[in-house]
């Protein structure tokens, strides 16, 4: 009996032992069987599932180097990063792509990322990151990752352009005739099937990507916050615009103008409900046109698209604006210390990095493999062959690229083309986060708390479930639990930036 | 053999409590417990100062006392209906029915309510607007949460739960039956003066195992069904804890939080297992 109780405790000790040992010492970088290095990179996943090998094995071979990627699907992204974080499980590169989130700041300024600032200018690509995107992207002056540079405002309207032509109005340009399309679709009927089945918009339950905030801009709303000409610092949600973007949702919502459940509903759906003809005109990025045709194959065939980028409450040009969250920045991708043990490691994978933005590999992460995914016209006009390949092979890349602009491919696509064109107008009417590179301590620890507050209250004065006063309540909360320090201290940063100039 | 529970528990459940010591702390992962700097009961104070607490607390002992007050008796009138049965395969059947929503995840079991309960398109309210009735946002009604919640419970659990009662019923002793029959008992009243007080045991013991988890609602099951507009009477412990610790990062806030309510349970647990035992009944311990 003794002999077997020993020999079970041994067991049961070498079994933990085992478990501790696997909990630590993967992903770290080093060289395969052939002799490449090995890099883990911890990526997140915008689309059902990862890609297959093709592509992969190809940047492998351009690059070098043999890439080891777990994939975090994009909807559980903050669980997933904060709890590698948490138990120092990463990999050599990690995309963060939540730089607003309080956990993800805190491991940033606390110094688990390698600062690669200074190292930049030693590689022919990221030397060409531009000042104002490496400050941008910065958290008090450090840069700690190689910034993922996005078109700095990409929204916009699209619009069922044979509806419009069905119901008889014109594209929209304000705000009003935007309500007056979509009341059209909803009581004349635009899909002709004699049921009074569609709405205008469709939504999603999302404040920011989905319509709101688009339609905020359009009021003039501030992007997250502005800061007057004395230095005062105001939340959007304190601005007229923000107000009146409330009433013209609720006034879509009151009158059926809209899904009566964008609250609950997610992007998926809303897509697959665009794509099924169940309404007529989707607020999001206006590259998703693309996608939203190509969804509507087989099922809606009439479908044409207009996509609008002009749209203002007064009519006037001089209105126009349409807002940008994180400035065309769309996440670091930063190299944590524990995995990435000293700067020759660090310049390998920088290295790496710089390869990625070579036309070639960013070719390869957009469009594919010529003439397998892709053909290429006289003009450096890329059409995909064969979508459905493109979409399993290809698209998961496409949100991993470390910058999107300035190359000299292009899609012949006319949905991109123009989706392309309207986002590079976007550029010149873009409203942008001035709080953006600054430092609270209050919003990094509660930021995405105290944010639940007013988005909870929006929805409700949407919905009609409380009015003005419940909603000052709301913001009245919001101050009172730390909505009063944040601003303190964010006109304190912007203060600082100023003097130091 | 007590061995290997001994050392089950010593690594599974006593170690990783120490882990509770980050709630006394500002902790920071890449810091560890070493060297993260202490703050005494500065989360404590957070917890019990913000409003969310009031909230937290009533939507929890809310949901709990619906719970039970509902769901609880289900399963054993069931199981005395099911008793009732005599018919052996139409028995099984039966319980081979109820028993299989149990294995269906809480993701499929919300799924499907969504289907059913949208606005645009759902089932339940293309209905009521071909009865000519107006439709009703279940999803986004803060009043219709509690009910949705309670009955996707009890569609999912009663069945599964009828289990225990079951067994203790297969043993009461015939012979009561025989004798109340003799005394010209009608079933109804067999149920009641025998098979019943014959289960009391197994009552009570759940009843007080049901109480101990008092603020250990079902998570995933909540965070499903949450959102914006039903989040001041959805938003429990246990889902408070997964937004501020996993998604916001506060992990010595959110252990707080999770220490806080193992008290509670604790001491409902004592409370309810003394009250047993003045009952005269024989309690958990």
């Amino acid at each position: 009996m003794r002999y077997r109780t020993s020999k079970l405790l041994a067991l049961t000790l070498s079994g933990a032992l085992l478990l501790s040992a696997c909990s630590g010492g993967s992903g770290d970088s080093g060289t395969n069987a052939d002799g490449k290095t090995t890099i883990s990179w911890l990526n997140i996943m915008h689309t059902a599932s990862p890609p297959t090998d093709t592509v992969l094995n190809k940047i492998e071979e351009i690059t070098d180097v043999d890439i080891q990627f777990s994939w975090i699907p994009d909807a559980s992204k903050e669980e997933r990063l904060n709890t590698s974080l948490a138990s120092g499980s990463l990999a050599d590169i990690v995309s963060l792509t939540i730089l607003e989130n309080s956990s993800v700041r805190n491991a940033l300024k606390a110094g688990v990322f390698w600062e690669v600032g200074p190292y930049l200018d030693e590689f022919p690509n990221l030397k060409g990151i531009s000042q104002d995107m490496r400050n941008s992207a910065s958290i008090e002056g450090k840069l700690y990752g190689i910034p993922m540079q996005k078109q700095v405002a990409r929204n916009g309207v699209i619009l069922r352009k044979d509806w419009l032509d069905k119901v008889g109005l014109p594209v929209p340009k304000t705000t009003a005739e935007l309500m007056e399309v979509a009341k059209a679709f909803t009581e004349q009927d635009p899909d002709g099937n004699g049921v009074k089945d569609t709405t205008g918009f469709i939504d999603r339950s999302d404040l920011v990507f989905g319509a709101f905030k688009t339609l905020g801009s359009y009021f003039g709303t501030p992007s997250g916050w502005a800061i007057s000409e004395d230095g005062k610092v105001t939340p959007e949600f304190e601005s007229e615009g923000y107000i009146q973007a409330m009433d013209y949702m609720k006034e879509l919502y009151t009158n059926g103008y809209i899904n009566q459940d964008f609250a609950v509903t997610a992007k998926k759906d809303q897509q697959e409900g665009f794509a099924q003809g169940k309404a007529g005109i989707y607020v999001g990025a206006l590259f998703d046109s693309k996608g939203l045709f190509n969804l509507a194959q087989g099922v809606q065939d009439d479908m044409e698209l207009v996509m609008v980028n002009d749209i203002t409450s007064t009519g006037n040009e001089s209105d126009r604006a349409i807002w940008s969250t994180s400035n065309g920045v769309g996440g670091l991708l930063a190299f944590p210390k524990s995995e990435v043990k000293d700067e020759a490691e660090l310049k390998r994978i920088l290295k790496f990095m710089d390869d990625l933005m070579s036309e070639e590999v960013f070719t390869l992460m957009t469009y594919g493999i010529k003439d397998v995914h892709y053909s290429l016209d006289e003009n450096n006009g890329a059409t995909i062959i064969d979508t459905k390949l493109w979409e399993q092979e290809v698209q998961p890349f496409s949100s991993s690229r470390p910058n999107e602009n300035g190359y000299a491919i292009v899609d012949a696509d006319p949905l991109r083309i123009e989706s392309t064109r309207l986002i590079e107008e976007n550029t010149t009417f873009a409203v942008l986060n001035p709080v953006y590179s600054l430092e609270s301590p209050t919003f990094s620890e509660q930021g995405s708390e105290l944010q639940k507050i007013i988005t909870d209250a929006t929805y409700k004065y949407i919905l009609g479930k409380t009015d003005r006063a419940g909603f000052q309540n709301a913001i009245d909360t919001w101050r009172k639990s730390g909505g009063d320090k944040i601003i303190t201290e964010y006109e304190a940063a912007h203060q600082a930036v100023l003097n130091n100039k | 053999m007590i061995l290997p529970g001994f050392i089950y528990f010593v690594i599974f459940k006593y170690f990783p409590m120490g882990g509770l010591i980050i709630s006394f702390q500002d902790y920071q992962p890449y810091l560890g417990i070493k060297d993260s700097p202490w703050v005494g009961f500065k989360h404590f104070v957070r917890l019990f100062t913000e409003p969310t607490f009031a909230m937290l607390l009533s939507n929890t002992l809310i949901l709990f006392a619906l719970e039970l007050v509902i769901f609880f008796p289900i399963p054993i009138i069931l199981a005395l209906m099911m008793n009732e049965v005599r018919h052996r395969l139409f028995r099984n059947s039966i319980q081979t029915i109820v028993y299989i929503p149990h294995f269906m995840s809480w993701v499929i079991i919300v799924s499907i309510t969504y289907v059913f309960l949208s606005v645009d398109g759902g089932v339940v309210n293309e209905i009521i607007a071909a009865f000519g009735g107006s439709k009703i946002s279940f999803l986004t009604s803060p009043e219709w949460l509690r009910p949705m919640y309670i009955l996707q419970i009890i569609w999912k659990e009663a069945g599964w739960s009828t289990i225990i009662y079951l067994a203790a019923i297969t043993v009461v002793d015939t012979q009561l039956y025989e004798a109340a029959e003799m005394d010209g008992a009608s079933r109804l009243r067999k149920m009641w003066h025998v098979t019943l007080p014959a289960i009391r045991p197994v009552i009570i013991t759940l009843l007080i195992l049901k109480i101990g988890n008092t603020l250990e609602l079902g998570f995933e099951h909540m965070y499903l069904l949450l959102n914006s507009l039903n989040r001041e009477v959805g938003e429990i412990f246990d889902t408070y804890i997964f937004t501020a610790g996993l998604k916001n990062g506060q992990l010595s806030f959110s252990t707080t939080v999770g220490l806080f309510k193992g008290l509670v349970g604790l001491v409902l647990v004592m409370f309810a297992n003394r009250l047993a035992k003045k009952l005269g009944e024989d309690g958990v311990y």
